[in-house]
């Protein structure tokens, strides 16, 4: 799906984190080995929503120029898909592919409202160099 | 049956008894959203008295209790954010994020006139002769009002009430006809902060509700913002009533753009600064003078010209737009005349946004596509007056100083933005050009709320203006006080 205003990329944000959370729950049900950290993710990502979207109404007289910021910013381009894992280890690739799909969508979003906005791109690279961290972490 | 909108007057919501009644039409979709009663005389004076009731307590309530109020309002107002911003796109057509932005800098007016206990304080100078202190202080005076736009209906009252009422006057806000919901739903807030009965009052209506404000005994002043011959009549005739006024006017903002400007960073800009709101922004640019030989304007204009036909246009509710319909009928037809005129004189129409492409599902009688015309001369009419739409008339100069000629020809003088990386131009362009705001290498020169709102020539007529500092004068009168103890 392409995208092309904040507002689109921003409900973008919101369907990531909380489906992505959702998800995680989900999986900490079925894998006892990663439910601690997997139930942490989960809080973590919609407290990653709430950031984002306060930090997006805060600024959003800025975004009126980035209405025409994002022309091109295509979702098809970073994998996100919520698989059926069948036991930890293909949990663990799934939860790398969910994070490492984020985190490349947040850093491509950053990178084109840069020049017009100042929070909301800080933002999405903090989030996503928390993404490189949890990556690491699996 | 769609829902009758009330007046708030002392605290209350109260039925108009006026037969005049409009229809609130959503003007992507057609849908009736409510209607609007066309306030009487007697209702719109009923309001000042309730504002003057309330004045002498209001006034004597500290300033910091007063600005407790404002501080009150403001989670109230995040809390509607979203509905808020869609009461917005909803009875205006802006996009989403544009109506978030208006619903943004409505909280911010709050937050900045919250800090009132600072902001209105006066000074004092000791032995101004032996034994002698003299001090000034600023003081509220009364009732004062707002007579709103129909382009930004919840934001632009607040550029004012806030202020107004941290000073310690009373208010009354005659909301736009056109666009009368978002201060309904603003007040709805004030009424849940339990502002005393009066303190703040709201109106629906037009000139009738505009006359009875303007000539009410206990109103000591009006803020206006509308269109240039609306704004000198105000004025006018508040000045004649002896009351104080701002009255912003019109505009027809120019953009120069330099040889040297960077373009692809200037192009978001520029788009977003003639098509937002659909043109219908004071601050909006209209005339592009664009320098250099050649090459480089054949090169910059079809760059504007293929994003400008690359905008999406649509309902403004869909997040995927990014430019919603006119406000009316009215105002589309208003446009498409001007639209002719280019034509009819001589102006070369490269994009027309008479052909309208839209969702079907849309009704189609708000709708323009953004234009652009080429070959237009300072004199042509779409260049000298105010289209208030998506219309980019594109001029040629030879200089800098051309430009800035061709600026100070028009009458008007709000806004005017250059775009270059040579900061000797720059700072000859802020420095020369008369207009209110000036904008370097930035589309829409919009104050933030601590600084001053207002244009210059045809597009203010006043003296100070609407916001920050200047805002507190007029809401003040300064008394000054000499004393001396024997």
């Amino acid at each position: 799906m392409k995208l092309n205003t904040m507002a689109a990329v921003m409900t973008h944000v919101s369907k990531l984190e909380t489906e992505s959370a959702a998800y995680y729950e989900k999986l900490a049900g079925r894998f006892s080995g990663l439910a601690g950290l997997l139930e942490a993710w989960a809080k973590e990502n919609r407290r990653f929503e709430k950031n984002i979207r306060q930090t997006y109404y805060g600024v959003i007289t800025d975004t009126l120029e980035s209405n025409y910021a994002f022309e091109g910013l295509d979702t098809d381009e970073f994998d996100v898909a919520l698989t059926e894992p069948a036991d930890e280890a293909q949990a663990k690739a799934a939860m790398r592919k969910v994070e490492a799909g984020i985190r490349g969508f947040y850093l491509k979003a950053a990178a084109m409202s840069e020049g017009l906005m100042a929070d909301v791109p800080r933002v999405l690279k903090k989030i996503a160099g928390v993404r490189a961290e949890r990556i690491e972490e699996l | 049956m769609a829902k009758k909108l009330k007046n708030y007057i002392n605290g209350e919501w109260v039925d108009s008894a006026s037969a005049d009644v409009r229809d609130i039409l959503n003007p992507a979709t057609g849908e009736l959203l409510s209607q609007v009663p066309m306030s009487t005389r007697d209702e719109t004076n009923a309001a000042v008295e309730a504002a003057a009731k309330a004045y002498p307590e209001w006034r004597n309530t500290p300033p910091v209790a007063r600005s407790r109020f404002l501080h009150r309002m403001i989670p109230l107002l995040e809390e509607r954010f979203n509905e808020l911003s869609q009461v917005q796109t909803r009875e205006h057509g802006k996009t989403i994020d544009e109506s978030r932005g208006e619903s943004r800098r409505a909280i911010e007016m709050m937050e900045t006139a919250s800090g009132i206990p600072s902001l209105m304080q006066g000074n004092l100078l000791e032995d101004i002769a032996s034994g002698i202190d003299e001090y000034s202080v600023n003081q509220p005076m009364g009732v004062f009002s707002c007579i709103a736009p129909f382009n930004f209906p919840l934001m632009v009252p607040l550029w004012f009430l806030p202020f107004a009422i941290a000073c310690g006057n009373t208010f009354v806000v005659k909301s736009s006809p056109r666009t009368p919901m978002s201060q309904v739903e603003l007040f709805k807030a004030f009424d849940e902060a339990n502002l005393p009965p009066g303190v703040v009052n709201l109106v629906s209506g037009d000139v009738d509700s505009a006359d009875a404000l303007m000539t009410h005994p206990k109103m000591e002043g009006v803020t206006f913002v509308g269109s240039t011959p609306v704004a000198r009549a105000v004025y006018k005739k508040c000045g004649d009533m002896g009351k104080r006024v701002i009255a912003q006017g019109g505009a027809k903002n120019y953009v120069v753009i330099m040889p040297d400007a960077m373009i692809d960073q200037a192009m978001v800009s520029l788009v977003a600064s003639f098509y937002g709101n659909a043109g219908q922004r004071c601050l909006a640019a209209s005339n592009l003078i664009v320098l250099g030989d050649d090459k480089f304007h054949r090169e910059f204009v079809d760059k504007f010209t293929r994003m400008a036909q690359a905008i999406k246009v649509g309902n403004g509710l869909d997040e995927s737009v990014q430019m919603g319909p006119l406000q009316n009928k009215a105002s589309k037809e208003r446009v498409v005349g001007y639209i002719e005129k280019g034509l009819a004189e001589g102006a070369k129409l490269t994009l027309d946004g008479r052909q309208v492409r839209i969702d079907p599902s849309l009704s189609p009688d708000c709708f323009l596509m953004p234009s652009v015309f080429e070959n237009v001369s300072p004199d042509m009419t779409i260049a000298r007056e105010e289209i208030f739409g998506p219309v980019a008339s594109v001029l040629r100069a030879g200089s800098l100083d051309e430009a800035i000629d061709i600026i100070h020809a028009n009458p008007y003088g709000n806004a005017a933005s250059i775009f270059t990386q040579n900061g000797k131009a720059a700072r000859r362009f802020q420095h020369d050009v008369v207009a209110g705001n000036v904008g370097v290498n930035i589309g829409i020169v919009a104050p933030m709320s601590f600084f001053p709102f207002g244009g210059r020539k045809d597009s203010f007529f006043g003296v100070v203006h609407g916001q920050g500092r200047d805002v507190i004068r007029f809401f003040t009168e300064p008394k000054v006080v000499i004393t001396r103890w024997f």
